[in-house]
């Protein structure tokens, strides 16, 4: 099928040029033009000698052609036929791919970070290269700067974060007139609530000094509290937590001495007292109680 | 314990650094004798072998080595290996180790086996190679170049645990100088992590080719060898694997003092010339390296040595398995040396059946390693696969086992 068209298509090119030469040499440039893009067209992946074997065969038909048909209806249709045949070749170009010399360039452009990676002395790991592969684009500029933005967000994000977390902490001590940042008196606690939120062990408000009954009153009130909470409980039938004892642990523990002091017995009136306690604990443990049944004479 | 065992006896310069390597881990005195003994000529250890048991003897504490008069003779009865210690023959925490100018091995031919020896070392291994024979390139002897130990032989030592602070920097390039002999470069090796004991291998899976990398490198000569080289190599490697990149690497001559009579100070340029070294790695973490260098005496077009290199490349990993040829003796080594366990290890046919494979068997079953398990590769093995199962000696770090 294809080859009888090809034929068909050669005959009407010969055609035009013999058509040509009779015409005036505008007309044949034009038709020179149009053969040449047609051959172009048709015959470039052919190899020569092929083109030259055509040749001959074209001729005979095209002599018949000739003595068939008038020469200007030949002309229009060869131009239809051209076109239409021009349109075609185009649409089924192939596409050449040479691998051999050539590669995208746009490869080509590394970016440094995937040289910096691999060239320097480190021994380049599979994770970290393929990691910095990923995140390397070709424009490195463009990331650079929009990770600078991002930073900036973050910074500022996390700042936002702080303050809305004081604020929810510390909404109770604003009035509902005042600002964000706390003043007079109410800064005094949010720096109290701030500094215990960080580990602090009491509040800065709390009141060492005062009379002993005053303490005392305190201790009572707060300990009555707690037993009526308890009381109260337990009339109720609620379970409470255990009661925690505070065991008096400062007289357990040594007390905090001076440096340079003795560190043993009471140094009273210019004399180091030492009791008896304080003695046993110089000496030792005593014989009698490591002999066990090797008492000597002496009990 | 080594005193009272007799010494093993080997002929031949045929593997003889392996064996000294072998016998420094092992802690066996080793005897070797017929050292190049039929060569009129020659005979007797090279330079490069001198150089490496000096290279030995200052990494190691207590190493003593008698060679014969006409050098045909070694015994040599292994110290511990220390590394670099602070007040042992180093300077800044480096040993400074020079090679003559007559050395015609690359410096590689020291590294690989340095770098067997540093996990076992007391101390980090920390050397500094210098002097007029260092070669930074490959050689036509069959010697790495330094891109490719770096990429795909320090890689391996993951695969044992082995990856903390090692480091291998090439402060100056050289190619081979003139009459194939020296170089003038200088390379520093860090090998910062010991370990008691190399992790068990189980490498049965040699995976695709993911990614090649490359350096393309030229001293002393135009940039655009490089480019060419390149331009080249990927057009063979490109269509198979489209992560390709190769990097190019320019450096001057070095220069080596050469005086005149009428100019003392005078310095001539010195290991001219261009090479490309190239590394494939596959999905499983198998490291494939090819290198091509530009011949001493000059005339080969760069574009024949990337082609040469691409195809090189391509037919290292059509030998299949997990190691290239280059790399089997340091694995098999390693997983040697590791806990009593059985590790496997896929191996190409062909790979198994080099002659210098064979041989490290041989030597390792005289060392007192127990042979080998050979059997066929399963699933779908087109290639003819082996996997060799090697039971670990279990002796690993003496340093490590005081300390």
């Amino acid at each position: 099928m294809i080859g009888k068209r090809k034929r068909d298509k050669s005959v009407v090119s010969r055609s035009t040029i013999e058509d040509s030469s009779d015409s005036p040499s505008a007309s044949t440039d034009a038709a020179h033009d149009v053969f040449r893009r047609y051959f172009e067209a048709k015959f470039q992946p052919l190899k020569p000698q092929s083109v030259q074997k055509a040749e001959p065969g074209e001729g005979m038909d095209d002599h018949l052609d000739e003595s068939v048909t008038g020469s200007d209806w030949d002309g229009l249709s060869e131009g239809e036929e051209d076109e239409g045949e021009d349109e075609e070749d185009q649409g089924v170009e192939v596409e050449v791919v040479d691998h051999t010399a050539s590669y995208n360039t746009k490869d080509d452009l590394l970016d440094k970070k995937a040289r910096k990676a691999f060239m320097s002395a480190k021994v380049p790991s599979s994770v970290t290269a393929s990691r910095s592969k990923a995140t390397s684009t070709k424009d490195t500029e463009k990331e650079t700067k929009k990770e600078e933005g991002e930073d900036a967000l973050d910074v500022q994000n996390l700042k936002n974060d702080l303050a809305l977390q004081r604020l929810l902490r510390e909404s109770h001590l604003l009035d509902s007139a005042s600002d964000l940042a706390p003043t007079g008196k109410n800064r005094h606690k949010a720096i109290d609530l701030r500094l215990q939120a960080l580990g602090a062990k009491t509040s800065i408000f709390k009141q060492e000094k005062m009379p002993s009954a005053h303490r005392l009153g305190i201790n009572a009130k707060a300990a009555m509290k707690e037993d009526k909470r308890r009381r109260e409980a337990k009339e109720n039938g609620i379970i409470l937590e255990k009661p925690t004892f505070k065991s008096n642990a400062s007289d357990a523990k040594r007390r905090e001495r001076g440096v340079g002091g003795p560190s043993i017995g009471k140094f009273a009136g210019g004399a180091l007292n030492l009791s008896k306690r304080d003695l046993a604990r110089v000496q030792g443990p005593s014989r009698r109680g490591r002999g066990k049944g090797k008492s000597r004479g002496r009990r | 314990m080594a005193t009272s065992q007799p010494p093993l006896r080997f002929t031949g310069h045929k593997n003889l650094v392996h064996r000294l390597v072998l016998a420094t881990l092992t802690g066996r005195t080793v005897h070797i004798s017929q050292i190049r003994s039929s060569s009129p000529t020659n005979p007797g250890l090279a330079p490069h072998e001198i150089s490496f048991l000096r290279l030995l003897e200052s990494v190691t504490n207590g190493s003593e080595m008698e060679i014969s008069y006409t050098g045909t003779i070694l015994v040599y009865k292994p110290g511990l290996i220390t590394g670099s210690a602070a007040g042992h023959g180093t300077s800044g925490g480096f040993i400074r180790h020079e090679l003559p100018a007559g050395c015609t091995r690359g410096v590689s031919y020291f590294l690989v086996p340095l770098c067997l020896l540093a996990p076992f070392s007391k101390s980090p291994m920390k050397v500094t190679f210098t002097g007029p024979g260092v070669i930074t390139s490959a050689t036509p002897a069959g010697d790495l170049s330094v891109d490719s130990v770096r990429t795909a032989i320090l890689p391996l030592y993951n695969q044992f645990g082995i990856f903390n602070n090692i480091e291998l920097r090439v402060l100056r390039r050289s190619n081979i100088g003139a009459h194939g002999k020296g170089g003038a470069g200088e390379v520093q090796l860090v090998f910062g992590h010991q370990v008691r004991l190399p992790k068990t291998l189980h490498l049965l899976n040699p995976g695709r080719i993911k990614k090649i990398r490359g350096v393309a490198y030229s001293v002393g000569v135009a940039a655009s060898n490089n480019a060419r080289m390149i331009e080249v190599a990927r057009g063979v490697l490109n269509p198979l694997v489209p992560d390709t990149y190769i990097f190019s690497d320019v450096s001057s001559a070095p220069l080596v003092p050469a005086p005149e009579r009428n100019n003392a100070s005078a310095k001539k340029k010195f290991g001219l010339g261009f090479g490309l070294s190239l590394v494939a790695e596959s999905s499983t973490g198998c490291f494939f390296s090819a290198d091509v260098v530009s011949p001493p005496s000059g005339g080969q077009p760069p574009e024949d040595i990337g082609k040469n290199c691409a195809y090189q490349l391509l037919e290292t990993i059509a030998k299949g398995g997990c190691v290239p040829p280059a790399a089997a003796s340091t694995m098999v080594t390693l997983m040697t040396m590791g806990s009593e366990d059985v590790s496997r290890l896929q191996i190409g046919r062909a790979v198994i059946a080099d002659e210098n494979l064979i041989q490290v068997a041989r030597d390792l079953s005289k060392f007192g390693a127990p042979g080998w398990g050979i059997r066929d590769a399963a699933g779908e093995n087109e290639d003819g696969d082996v996997i060799i199962s090697v039971v670990g000696r279990g002796i690993g770090n003496v340093g490590r086992k005081v300390a």
